[in-house]
Formats: C-alpha cells, sequence, structure tokens
C-alpha cells in the first residue's frame, strides 16, 4: 500500500477521494468510515449499514470482534478517546435491515471456494454480486471458519455471524459444508469442474510445545478446545486451568475455560506484559474474570505422574533478539510451577497444508504471486491466512476482496469493477492545536455490558451493544475528517461569510482573493453550508436534498395535524413519537435544517414544525448555537409575514428519561 | 459593494399578484454578498411563495434563475426567452432597471437597494458611499459626510451633536468622527478648512461615457 501522510490541505486531494481519513486509510478495506458514522449519527442505520457493505460484507461479526486499526488512527485519539468505530459498525449491522442483494447481469463463469472463513465468504460475495456462479465448499458442518469455530460464542454469538452469512449466501451462492480437501474431493477434480478455485481454508492446525508431559491426557490445543466450545460440548477441566500464550486466542481461551467452571485460570506467556500480542482491551476484559496473566515464564515441563498436575516454567529474559527474530533468552535458575488440572496451549496456528497438493513456501503457506494471489496451478488461487499466515479478520477480507478483483479480471478481462482503493492515496493529517483548542471534548460512551461475574456462567454475549441514541450520541463524536466544506469555486460569490462563521479558520483566502477550504480544519459542522448565499459550499455526506427525501418519506402518510419534528440528533426518535402525531426527523446539528427545508416541509402538508434544541451541555457544534439563533429569528419574521407564525415552535430537548417527549412551548 | 435587503413579503406578494409564471432571478454579486439575493435566497423566498400561494389557494408557477450579475446585458442574454410573464428581481436597482429595459416582460424588485458600504462582520454592513460625484473623502479621513452625517452637511458638526451622537440619536456624528480620525492622524489642521459648497451637476450625471470626446480631433 501506498499511503503517504501529508501535512498539504490542498482541496484537490479529496476530488478522486483518494485523500482518506486516517481510519479510514488504516482500515485494510478502506470502509468510507466518517460515511457511516455521519449515516448513524442522524439515525440513519440502513444507510449507514449500506455503506460499510460496499466493502465489508461481515459487518456484525467486525463490529464485535474486529482488531479495529481504524481506532487507533481516529483523530479524535489526540483529544480524548477515539470514536467507538467498531462498536457503531456494529450498531449499524444490528439496528440497520440487510439490505437484497445488488446482482450484476448473469455472466458465464463458475468459480469454486476452499473454505468458507472470512476471505472465502468475501470473495464469494464479490464475485457472486459481479454476476458469476460461485460455490463455497467447507469442511466444517456449517459455513464460518474460525469466526464460528474460533471465536468463543460470548464475544461472537452464532446469530450475530449468521446475519453476515445470509446476506452473503443472499447473492446466490451455493455452499457445499462438510466436504473436505483431499478426503472428498481434490482441488485437482474441483479444477476440472470450475473456472477457478480459490483456496481459503486458513490455518487449521493448533501448535504445542514438545516439552516433556505434553502427551498426558487434559493437554488440549486451542483449536479443538473452541470448537469443542462452539459445539456446545460440555467438558470437564478441572479447577484450575493454565493456558499457554500471550495472543488473543489464549485470552479467548481462558475466558472460555472460565465459563466452563475452572476457578482459577491462568495464563503463561514468553512475552513481557509491554510486548504481549494479545490487544489491550482483550487482556482487560480476560482480567475482570479473574482470569491472572503471568508474563515472562518460558514452559519447560508438564509435570505429574498419569495425570496433569502442573507446569514447570523458567524466567524468559527477553524473547527476540536485536533483529528481532524469535530467539528467547531463560534463566534457568528461576523457576516456578504453576499448579493445573489442565493445560492448553494457545501458542499459535499452522497451516493444515498436505491434502491440499499445492505448492508451498518454506514458511509453509501456500505460494502465490504476492500481486494476483495465483498459485502455480493454473486457475488456482489462494487467499486469506493460508497465504499470509495469522492476520486479522478484516486482513483476511481485505484478501478476499484481492483474490475476487484478480479472478474477475482473468476470467472477464475487466477490472475496474473492483478497483484497488489502496493506490497512492495520501492521509488526513493531525488535528491542528487551534482546532483541537476549540473542539469539545467528550468520551466515549462505554458499551452496556453482561456483569463479569454474571458472564461466567454461560456462553451469552458479553457487550450487549448500543442503543439507536447511544449510537447516534457516540457516531456524532467523530470529527468527519475529510467530508468537510468543498467549496465550487465557479458558484461562490466570495462573500467571505464563510470566513465569518468558521471557528476553526478552515474557509481561507489565497493569495489571489479566492477562497478555499483546510480541509485538515474542518470538522464538518456545515455552520458555512448554512449561511453560504451561493450555495457554493457542500459536504460530502449530507445535503439538503437528502434531507428533503428524508421529509417527503416522513410526511408521506400524514394525518390531518402532524407536526414535524427536527431534532439535532440528541433526542430519540421513540420519545419524540411519543406524542400523538409527531414525526421526528433527526439531523446531526439543527443548522442542517435551512429555511427552505422549513417552508418545503409545510407545503409538504406538515401543520407544524417543531425544532428541538439540543441542551448546551450536550451540542455537539457550541460555535453554532449563534447560527442557529439567527436562523431561528428569521424563519420566525418570513413565517410572521405569510401570517403563519403559529406553524413554527421551537423547544429544548426533553430530559433523556422524561416519559412525555416533547414538551409543549 | 451595494448593500440591498429584501421587502416585506406583503409588498413582493402584491406586486406578483395576477401573474401566472414568475420568474425569480437572482444576482451572483453584490446582493449575493449582502445575503439577500444568492441562489439560497431565490430559493428560500420562493419556497415562501409557494407556501404562501397554497395556503391563499392562489397559483403561480414559480421559476428560479441566479445570473452572475444583473447589471450586466451580457449575462442577462439568457432571460430572453422563456416562458414566464413576470420577473421578480433579488438584484439591486441597477440590476432591476437593465432587467426591466432588457426582457420586455413587467420586472418588479424584490430588494431595497440601501447604500454603496462595507461589511462589518457577519451580516452586518456599514454605509460608506451615496455616489455623489464628488469625493471628499481625502478631507475628512475617509468618513463620508455625505452618507454617514444625517444632514449631509459639509462642515460639520451641526449644532444637535450631543456626547458625539446625531439628534437623530440612531447613529454617532459623523464629523466627530472625522474629528477624532484626523486627529489620531496628525491631521486635526484639515478641519479648520471651510469645505466649498460642492458642484451639484455631477449628481445630475445620468450616463457616464469613458470613451466621450475619443472622436475629437
Amino acid at each position: 500500500m501506498a499511503i503517504t501522510h501529508t501535512g498539504r490541505s490542498i482541496q484537490d486531494d479529496n476530488r478522486d477521494g483518494r485523500l482518506f481519513a486516517p481510519c479510514r486509510a488504516r482500515c485494510p478495506v478502506h470502509v468510507d468510515v466518517p460515511g457511516y458514522l455521519a449515516a448513524i449519527a442522524e439515525g440513519r442505520f440502513m444507510d449507514a449499514l449500506e455503506i460499510i457493505l460496499a466493502r465489508n460484507p461481515l459487518p456484525s461479526v467486525c463490529g464485535r470482534v474486529c482488531l479495529r486499526p481504524c481506532e487507533d488512527g481516529c483523530r479524535r485519539c489526540l483529544l480524548d478517546e477515539p470514536v467507538a468505530i467498531a462498536a457503531l459498525k456494529r450498531a449499524a449491522a444490528d439496528i440497520g435491515v440487510y439490505p437484497a442483494p445488488r446482482l450484476a447481469r448473469p455472466i458465464p463463469g463458475r468459480i469454486a471456494i476452499v473454505g468458507g472463513g472470512p476471505a472465502g465468504l468475501t470473495a464469494a460475495h464479490d464475485l457472486a454480486a459481479l454476476g458469476l456462479s460461485v460455490s463455497i465448499y467447507e469442511d466444517k458442518p456449517r459455513l464460518g471458519g474460525m469466526l464460528r469455530y474460533g471465536i468463543p460464542n460470548y464475544r461472537l454469538p452464532d446469530y450475530a455471524l449468521d446475519r453476515d452469512i445470509e446476506y452473503v449466501l443472499a447473492h446466490g451462492i451455493e455452499a457445499h459444508t462438510g466436504v473436505r480437501i483431499g478426503r472428498d474431493v481434490t482441488i485437482e477434480e474441483l479444477s476440472a469442474q470450475y473456472d477457478a478455485v480459490l483456496v481459503t481454508v486458513g490455518l487449521q492446525d493448533s501448535r504445542a510445545l514438545p516439552i516433556p508431559g505434553a502427551d498426558k491426557p487434559r493437554v488440549l490445543k486451542a483449536l479443538p478446545f473452541l470448537e469443542a466450545c462452539a459445539n456446545g460440548e460440555s467438558m470437564d477441566l478441572g479447577a484450575r486451568v493454565v493456558v499457554i500464550g500471550g495472543g488473543n486466542v489464549a485470552m479467548d481461551v481462558a475466558r472460555a475455560a472460565r465459563r466452563h467452571h475452572a476457578d482459577q485460570v491462568r495464563v503463561v506467556c514468553l512475552e513481557s506484559r509491554d510486548t504481549m500480542p494479545a490487544a489491550a482491551h482483550e487482556i482487560h476484559d480476560a482480567e475482570m474474570e479473574g482470569i491472572t496473566v503471568h508474563c515472562s515464564w518460558g514452559p519447560r515441563e508438564i509435570t505429574g505422574e498419569d495425570m496433569v498436575e502442573g507446569l514447570r516454567a523458567v524466567r524468559c529474559e527477553r524473547v527476540f533478539d536485536l533483529e528481532r527474530r524469535f530467539a528467547p533468552v531463560f534463566d534457568e535458575e528461576t523457576v516456578k510451577e504453576f499448579a493445573a488440572d489442565t493445560i492448553i496451549f494457545a501458542i499459535g496456528q499452522g497451516a493444515d497444508i498436505d491434502e491440499l497438493g499445492l505448492p508451498v513456501t518454506p514458511r509453509n503457506s501456500i505460494k502465490v504471486d504476492p500481486v494476483d494471489l495465483k498459485t502455480s496451478v493454473a486457475g488456482v488461487y489462494a487467499a486469506g491466512d493460508i497465504i499470509n499466515g495469522p492476520t486479522k479478520i478484516i486482513d483476511a477480507i481485505a484478501s478476499g476482496h484481492r483474490a475476487a478483483a484478480s479472478i474477475f479480471r482473468d476470467l472477464t478481462g475487466q477490472g475496474d469493477t473492483l478497483e484497488s482503493l489502496d493506490q497512492e492515496s495520501a492521509v488526513l493529517g493531525k488535528v491542528p492545536d487551534t482546532m483541537a483548542a476549540k473542539v469539545e471534548t467528550r468520551r466515549r460512551i462505554q458499551m452496556e455490558q453482561l456483569e463479569h461475574w454474571d458472564a461466567l456462567h454461560n456462553f451469552d454475549e458479553v457487550e450487549l451493544g448500543y442503543t439507536e441514541f447511544e449510537a447516534s450520541r457516540e457516531a456524532q463524536r467523530c470529527l468527519s475528517c475529510t467530508t468537510g466544506a468543498r467549496l465550487a469555486v465557479e458558484k461562490c460569490a466570495s462573500c467571505l461569510t464563510c470566513t465569518r462563521v468558521c471557528p476553526h479558520g478552515a474557509a481561507c483566502i489565497n493569495m489571489g482573493g479566492y477562497l478555499y477550504f483546510e480541509i485538515e480544519a474542518c470538522h464538518a459542522c456545515g455552520a458555512c453550508v448554512s449561511q453560504c448565499p451561493a450555495q457554493a459550499i457542500n459536504l460530502e455526506t449530507v445535503s439538503e436534498e437528502d434531507l428533503s427525501r428524508r421529509v417527503q418519506r416522513k410526511l408521506a402518510d400524514r394525518g390531518m395535524d402532524t407536526s414535524l419534528v427536527f431534532s439535532c440528533g440528541h433526542v430519540p426518535d421513540t420519545l419524540l413519537e411519543a406524542g400523538p402525531d409527531f414525526r421526528a426527523v433527526q439531523v446531526s446539528c439543527l443548522l442542517r435544517v435551512s429555511e427552505r427545508s422549513v417552508f418545503e416541509a409545510l407545503e409538504e402538508g406538515a401543520s407544524r414544525i417543531v425544532f428541538t434544541r439540543c441542551t448546551e451541555g450536550d451540542c455537539r457544534f457550541p460555535h453554532a448555537q449563534d447560527l442557529v439563533n439567527r436562523r431561528i429569528h428569521h424563519i420566525r419574521k418570513m413565517l410572521s409575514e405569510a401570517q403563519m407564525s403559529e406553524a413554527f415552535l421551537v423547544t429544548a430537548a426533553p430530559d433523556e428519561d422524561s416519559e412525555t417527549g416533547v414538551t409543549t412551548p | 459593494m451595494i448593500v440591498v435587503r429584501q421587502k416585506p413579503l406583503d409588498e413582493i406578494c402584491a406586486m406578483i399578484a395576477g401573474h401566472r409564471r414568475v420568474l425569480l432571478v437572482g444576482c451572483n454579486t453584490c446582493a449575493a454578498v449582502s445575503l439577500a439575493g444568492g441562489e439560497t435566497e431565490v430559493d428560500t423566498l420562493l419556497q415562501l411563495l409557494r407556501l404562501t400561494n397554497k395556503r391563499h389557494g392562489t397559483f403561480c408557477e414559480l421559476t428560479p434563475a441566479v445570473l452572475q450579475r444583473q447589471c450586466e446585458p451580457e449575462y442577462i442574454d439568457c432571460l430572453q426567452e422563456g416562458d414566464y410573464d413576470a420577473v421578480l428581481s433579488l438584484g439591486c436597482g441597477a440590476g432591476v432597471a437593465l432587467l426591466a429595459s432588457t426582457v420586455g416582460k413587467p420586472v418588479y424588485p424584490a430588494l431595497d437597494t440601501l447604500f454603496i458600504g462595507s461589511a462589518k462582520g457577519l451580516a452586518r454592513w456599514q454605509a460608506e458611499c451615496s455616489a455623489c460625484g464628488q469625493c471628499v473623502l481625502g478631507m475628512t479621513a475617509g468618513i463620508c459626510p455625505i452618507t454617514r452625517c444625517a444632514k449631509g452637511i459639509l462642515n460639520g458638526p451641526c449644532g444637535g451633536v450631543s456626547d458625539g451622537t446625531c439628534e437623530l440619536g440612531d447613529r454617532p456624528c459623523a464629523w466627530v468622527e472625522i474629528y477624532e480620525r484626523l486627529d489620531s492622524l496628525g491631521c486635526a489642521e484639515n478641519f479648520d478648512t471651510i469645505l466649498a459648497p460642492k458642484d451639484n451637476t455631477t449628481r445630475q450625471i445620468c450616463e457616464w461615457d469613458m470613451s466621450e470626446g475619443c472622436d475629437e480631433k
């Protein structure tokens, strides 16, 4: 990927969509994060879901278990906390309704995909959407791969995974489950039947250490253990479990073991606390469930006569050498015994590759051309962890996209439909200090969770997801990077109103006297858009036309006395609609509702327009308050001249816990 | 620039009453900068007129248009042919006048032209010039007594000033301001010069042809 950081703020960078917000740039599939957060901020969950699905066919999965490289890039990190991007993706998938698949006209070409994990499902989705005929072959009884059999249900329940899989399969994909390559069918046979074969079998082999005692009963490997959990098998692990490994899988295994009535679960890993590969939030969640993590210990022997009695480990002083090669150094004198009834290895996965009959690399992955993902066997491609080694789910999805694009190009000669988004993109620089000083700090909204001690009794999902209200509020924390003001220079009247209303100095005058926008200093509040007399400024994610359509939909079946409420995203629809025929349109700031929009809604048949203002403490754009006041004054004046004063009311947002909803002014 | 503001709605409605097809024409120069005649204001007024028509059960087809400048014949050309029987201009007086002389249909002003002025922040303007044809700003530290003095006197202040405020009570006395600025510039002696009465024939100029006299030998 050739993404370069830029300190420049030239608007033209964004013209061809190549200037990415850091969240979008860091996402391996470049989901339009600011776009879907803007939709959620206005309560448009279906729109948000469609935006996500354009790049990621597994939003319900990624909303729960993605390792969220996007959030590390969030420009809010420097102000307070990153926006809860993954949780909002989940909200879009949970609250939004999956759209009917958009399918291209069928074209000749049959594809077999071996492996129904994230890479396989993604490639199947892409190719089927392009009109090709796709069949998935899966070894396990159900689709999902590691998503189903490697991630415990308390993090990714089956229903959540099935939502995504149903959406993918709705593209007309055939799924053959319980078919094992090598036993039931060979790659060669598939090659003969299909125009292309894509191998996405992932890493199915769970590694263990060849230490003394590793062959005892009750010494388990992570993947078979997790699969048994996924299948709902009950297991007697004893009271004390030691999990060997320091990655996310080790945390999953440890938390799953807690749910199998192990009172004492300890994670023992080679790495120091700082260098453990597990994500910090995963470690935190494990510790909250009473799991203890013991760092810098190297397993030497599993002790006990016939049964496991414990793990003997020695102090590990260093894991990597100066060239970052794995070369652990131990202090054999410092020994520790971890008493245990069961020991589970979670030290990584490998490829189970022999039965495939494809050329392999020295690192035991399938050998492919890194650009087009072709193996050396004609018509056979590979993608996902089987070529990349262990990577994130979202990396597997990216790999699936790439393989699908390559197959489509080879079969049809067309490549434009599935263009790669990561060529020569620029990333928006950090928030300028002047802007950082003025942006309201707001903490992330914490998601409701099962109490940790309650969660231990079952495999129920721990994180309960945002409500619509919480999701909108959290999405409103987004700085809307790169989606801010764009100027149509040919329409600009050079009135300079934008420079007067922008709190961050984003609207600037160049040497020639022309206006331009510093895109880094713009968080798409829309103050300039709302005041521009020439309609020369636009925001990428919201427009007056969109608002018009939403108003029309809301008023489609209006009654004789229907009030239309515009609320600036701080009032849940449920509250507003508690009143007699109140219809609510949520906008992220009342500045988005122009005089014209108000008059248009009245002409559409609303008998009254209500502006529900946020309270000062909730206001996302405090600088806009004055402009909203001006607008309210203007609307009142004009409607009064038209003898329609009674058709416009302004009210403050009702209390969040209020039962009555709209307070009548 | 020329500062304008929208007329009261009933005045506008009265002018266009009786017309079935009205073209609303904005001006993307001074009127837009005055936040009164750009595309936004055209759309807003159009929508308000529609609403009013619906309320009164009257019908009038309203069409929006915006010209770059209404006071330039070349920009107006595109309006010559059109399916409308009256024009509502959201331009300054010059725009209305040129449209009226060009389109061959009744043209009505939706705006009142106030003055030639400068911006004083968001949506505020200061009257600066009355286009008198004989500029004295060089003697008055850039403050126009013709425009800013209620009486427009050339040698002030008059006896009506009180604590620096005009006897009208709605503005500071222009002549006090002139004195103070001259003083701050070290030119207070300008104040001693009695300005001669202006040649008011310049006010009579109704056309200015820059090439006048070019063909004289």
